[in-house]
């Protein structure tokens, strides 16, 4: 490539990237601006005040609905790796009456917005008892149509496994679970990483249900707490509201970009390439 | 794979667990009334728990929990419970919901579950009402004020001179000096127009009539306060356009339309401000104010529990101590003197003015039956309006035909 | 779950099977059922079952704070053919779903050909550009919503360089465009990883062949680049349909449908009419006709793929 190419390269993609980085920047350096400031165009604080940051935990139960959302995202990811892998595994090698049809049959949980089935899974919840836990919210993601992407990912990735591994393991007395489990699974490590992704992400992303679902502050997640910090009266509180959604983010991106490799080619390997 | 077996583990568990949840214990006697508010407030809810510990000690086997849900989805949030069959037993409710819940039945009569109801005001039950029966407690009347930064604003227009033109001039004027915005209506931002009440009543306005079927915002009073308010933004400036954020309470801006129980905001306020009462209009001097009531839910399973406290939560001693956040209906503690050993922030000759005359002779908020359809129908029609020169009269006959339907239905 | 594994698991520390009964085809179709079984009872439970009463609901005039729920046959239907809303709703879901599925793949096909380039430092490009998909919706979309205010962040910036921005999430056009691209910088990350594995996945000598015979780089792009990666174009355009259909959290958060009901989706219309509105049986009949969308659109996708994907995969 030519000299004047590459620059040309270089200079797109630097501007480019200003609308993905500027609003991470932005929020960093707002949260610790006064709120009076925060509509002034200054791009670093005219003094960094810590009480934002502060305030966050004063005015909820942040650091407990920090830990709902983490306990519940892993929880939920580590359920859908079990219940996806599997329902993937065999629906692409094992061969079994009805499989196909069944196939669909799951596959229409990738079709149906929460939104729609929000009100009847509600009352369903709540006539088990399980309105204001975090049951639904672990629950329904692992078993229900949020999992449902996971097994497609699965399945598309276990069809594209040469058959003669399998073979082998057969041949050397392994059944079929045993294959999965010794041979299938580890093969499938950049599958089941692109799922955790996946899944992890959605989880803690959830904003309908947990705002449906739950009704007491200490059992809140993050993203519905974000939208609670006002004052007494409902009046906003920006720069305490930005704090919170740095402390959101920014754990989340340091283990990314530490774990860029994994998590991006993990996410190209995943036999969504078609 | 181990991390394969440890994660179905937990899974089961966790299936296991959540059967285990379903079955609570049932031991005899002991009740449990869940009142559903919107404040989390902290001073609010301490207050709550104290008198409820107080009631609990009186009554050993009930036991009151307070469920602070976000005001800004309140009524859908309280629906929802309902309809998933979790019924609250006690329950605020806005004041633009009233009508809804008045009129559904939902409500259980409270006449009997209310000390000295002689001493509640009239003004302030009206809503709550039906066919001559008390559905709700109006626990908290809250009139419309101006605050003012009188740092931002030294020469105020007093009595007779504190009009709405006089208002406007005196927002502007701070505005252009400050740099700061002039005069924001609260919780309005374009979107809430039933926070513009407090200034279109001036003109006699009404969003529809008093019986609710004829829509009002074609008629001449709304086209003049619309006219007057559209001038006031986008001619004079002195009210911040569309997405232009300002907190008064932060010190953005030099006045604001509000409830006066905001003036806890301004406990550490780095400005000084006042609180005067709402301009004079065309229509002379007039208050307005938002309410609250507490219901007890006819289909919650503790009715005749939830009643008692009810009586217990608003007789004459905790009313005088839930006055110190929401303004009480009974008129003996609608005194300057005891309205200002709560608020020791307002002045008493504030509290007369805006407080204790605005609850004997104002107006609520807007409020119909189906009102969350409406409020939504009346503000998309509006949008058009908020705009440099905008057409206002055909715009609010544009409003008009959006909600008629709605009014009647 | 443990047992389960272990039970199939059994037979295999067994030797081969001698069993008269447990073939190993039987043993397969055992197998199978228990390996879908948690993922077909949940998509019973929590899919179906919920679907079904849905549609029960939709015939229903539902009136929660009265506590009546009347059967009225397709009333709710009829009010949904008569609804002067409908159209608007249907118009904005349309063009919000058409502008973030051209706006989204377009600006992902591009970041993945530029980064494709092999260039030294693209990697702190692609973690960039990715980065915004692991931060939280919510956290995402209310730091936007503060720099599109009018006197936000965006027309600081604008004002910068001597333009006056307009009133972003104010006026009918832009309230619009600023909730896709919003919703697109926040993913267009992952599409983009898609495209460029894609991108990678195509032999370099295609390229030098083409090169050879003089093709011009946009000729190889369309003529080759294209073609071979329309599997992933495929898939990326039914991934981002679908879930442009389900957008809620950014409307809600950013315009509240507004101005007028210029940004009022489907799910949002939804969520006003049930939620809001408590007109359960009627945001039902919405919730149906979601369904019957998003299902209609995936058919229709997934028909015409062979028009316009190179190789079946």
């Amino acid at each position: 490539m030519s000299r004047r190419a590459k620059i040309l390269v270089y200079a797109a993609l630097s501007v480019l990237c200003v609308p993905f980085v500027f609003p991470t920047w932005w929020m960093v350096t707002s949260s610790f601006k006064p709120n009076a400031d925060i509509f002034s165009a200054r791009l670093w604080p005219r003094h960094l005040s810590l009480q934002p940051w502060h305030d966050v935990f004063t005015l909820q139960p942040f650091a407990r609905q920090y830990a709902n959302s983490l306990y519940i995202a892993l929880l939920v990811t580590a359920g859908t790796m079990v219940v996806a892998s599997m329902a993937g595994y065999a629906f692409a090698r094992i061969r079994f009456r009805g499989q196909n049809i069944l196939f669909v049959v799951v596959l229409t949980g990738l079709l149906i917005p929460s939104e729609v089935t929000i009100v009847p899974l509600f009352r369903m919840f709540n006539a088990a008892g399980l309105i204001d836990t975090h049951w639904p919210l672990i629950l329904v993601p692992i078993f229900g149509a949020p999992s449902v992407l996971a097994t497609f990912i699965m399945r598309q990735f276990f069809i594209t496994l040469p058959g003669e591994l399998e073979e082998a393991a057969r041949l050397d007395g392994l059944g079929r679970a045993g294959t999965f489990r010794r041979v299938a699974l580890p093969l499938a490590r950049p599958a089941l990483g692109a799922v955790a992704i996946f899944t992890f992400l959605h989880s803690w992303n959830l904003y309908l249900e947990p705002i449906v679902f739950l009704s007491t502050k200490t059992k809140f997640t993050l993203p519905q707490a974000l939208t609670q910090f006002t004052d007494a009266y409902q009046g906003p509180l920006w720069n305490v509201q930005l704090s919170a959604a740095s402390m959101t983010a920014i754990p989340v991106l340091i283990v990314f970009v530490l774990a860029q490799r994994h998590f991006i080619e993990g996410l190209a390997q995943t036999g969504l390439k078609g | 794979m181990r991390v394969m077996n440890i994660a179905a583990a937990m899974v089961l568990l966790g299936s296991l667990a959540a059967c285990g949840d379903g079955s609570s214990s049932a031991d005899g006697g002991a009740v449990t009334l869940r009142m559903t508010t919107w404040s989390a407030n902290e001073a609010h809810v301490k207050l709550f728990t104290d008198i409820a510990a107080a009631y609990h000690g009186a009554h050993p086997n009930v036991t009151v929990t307070f469920d602070a849900l976000p005001v800004e989805n309140y009524t859908t949030a309280v629906t929802t419970q309902i309809a998933g069959g979790n019924t609250p037993d006690l329950a605020w409710i806005l004041e633009s919901a009233a009508p809804d819940f008045v009129s559904s039945g939902a409500l259980v009569p409270l006449d009997d579950a209310v000390e000295n109801p002689s001493e509640i005001a009239p003004t302030t039950t009206a809503l709550w009402k039906q066919d001559g029966k008390l559905l709700a407690y109006p626990f908290s009347t809250s009139p419309f004020g101006v605050f003012v930064n009188t740092d931002l604003v030294p020469d105020l227009p007093t009595g007779d001179d504190w009009t709405w033109d006089a208002a406007i001039g005196a927002a502007k004027k701070a505005a252009v000096s400050s740099g700061k915005q002039g005069l924001v209506p609260r919780d309005f931002d374009y979107k809430d127009w039933t926070n513009l009440a407090p200034i279109f009543d001036a003109w006699g306005a009404q969003a529809w009539s008093a019986d609710g079927k004829t829509c009002g915002f074609d008629k001449q009073p709304m086209v003049d306060a619309m006219t007057f308010i559209h001038q006031a933004i986008f001619d004079d400036k002195a009210i911040p356009g569309p997405g232009v954020a300002a907190d008064f309470f932060a010190g953005d801006a030099a006045m604001t339309i509000t409830q006066i129980s905001r003036a806890s905001l301004l406990e550490d306020a780095p400005f000084d401000w006042t609180l005067v009462r709402l301009p004079s209009g065309p229509r002379g001097t007039y208050a307005v104010f938002g309410q609250a009531g507490i219901g007890v839910l006819k289909k919650g399973e503790h009715v005749d529990e939830a009643k008692d406290f009810l009586r217990f939560f608003t007789n004459d001693a905790n009313s005088a101590k839930l006055a110190a956040y929401f303004p009480p209906p009974r008129t003996p503690q609608l005194t300057p003197e005891t309205l200002a050993e709560s608020n020791p922030l307002l002045k008493p000759e504030n509290l007369k003015d805006v407080v204790i005359d605005g609850i004997s002779s104002g107006v609520v908020k807007p409020s119909h039956r189906n009102s969350a359809e409406i409020v939504q129908a009346v503000r998309s029609a509006l949008d058009p309006m908020w705009k440099p020169g905008a057409d206002v009269p055909a715009v609010l006959t544009g409003v008009c035909t959006a909600i008629q339907p709605l009014l009647t239905k | 779950m443990i047992t389960t594994i272990s039970r199939v698991d059994a037979p295999a520390t067994t030797p081969p099977p001698r069993d008269r009964f447990w073939t190993t085809r039987r043993r397969d179709e055992l197998t199978g059922w228990l390996f879908i079984a948690p993922q077909l009872a949940g998509t019973v439970v929590f899919v179906l079952v919920p679907l079904l009463l849905v549609g029960w609901y939709s015939l229903h005039e539902w009136n929660v704070l009265a506590d009546s729920f009347t059967f009225v046959g397709a009333q709710n239907y009829r009010a949904l053919a008569q609804d002067p809303k409908i159209g608007g709703v249907l118009r904005a879901s349309a063009l919000f779903s058409a502008g973030l599925v051209v706006v989204n793949l377009s600006l992902a096909l591009l970041l993945a050909v530029l980064l494709n380039q092999r260039l030294r430092g693209t990697t702190v490009f692609r973690v960039l550009f990715f980065s915004p998909v692991v931060v939280s919706l919510v956290a995402w979309t209310i730091v936007w919503r503060f720099m599109l205010q009018n006197n936000g962040g965006i027309n600081d910036l604008l004002a910068a360089v001597g333009v006056t921005g307009p009133n972003w999430l104010r006026s009918g056009g832009t309230a619009m465009a600023a909730v896709i691209v919003v919703q697109t910088f926040k993913n267009v990350g992952l599409n983009m990883v898609l495209f460029l594995a894609a991108l990678q996945g195509v032999p370099r000598e295609l390229y030098e062949a083409a090169r050879t015979d003089g093709a011009s780089a946009w000729t190889v792009f369309r003529r080759i680049t294209l073609p071979l990666i329309s599997p992933t174009v495929l898939l990326t355009s039914i991934i981002t349909v679908v879930g442009s259909l389900q957008v809620f959290a950014q409307i809600a958060v950013l315009t509240e449908g507004g101005p007028g009901t210029s940004t009022t989706v489907l799910v949002y219309y939804l969520y006003q009419q049930a939620f809001q509105f408590h007109a359960f049986g009627y945001g039902a009949t919405l919730s149906m006709l979601l369904f019957a969308i998003v299902l209609a659109l995936t058919v229709l996708q997934w028909r015409m793929r062979r028009r316009w994907v190179f190789h079946e995969s």
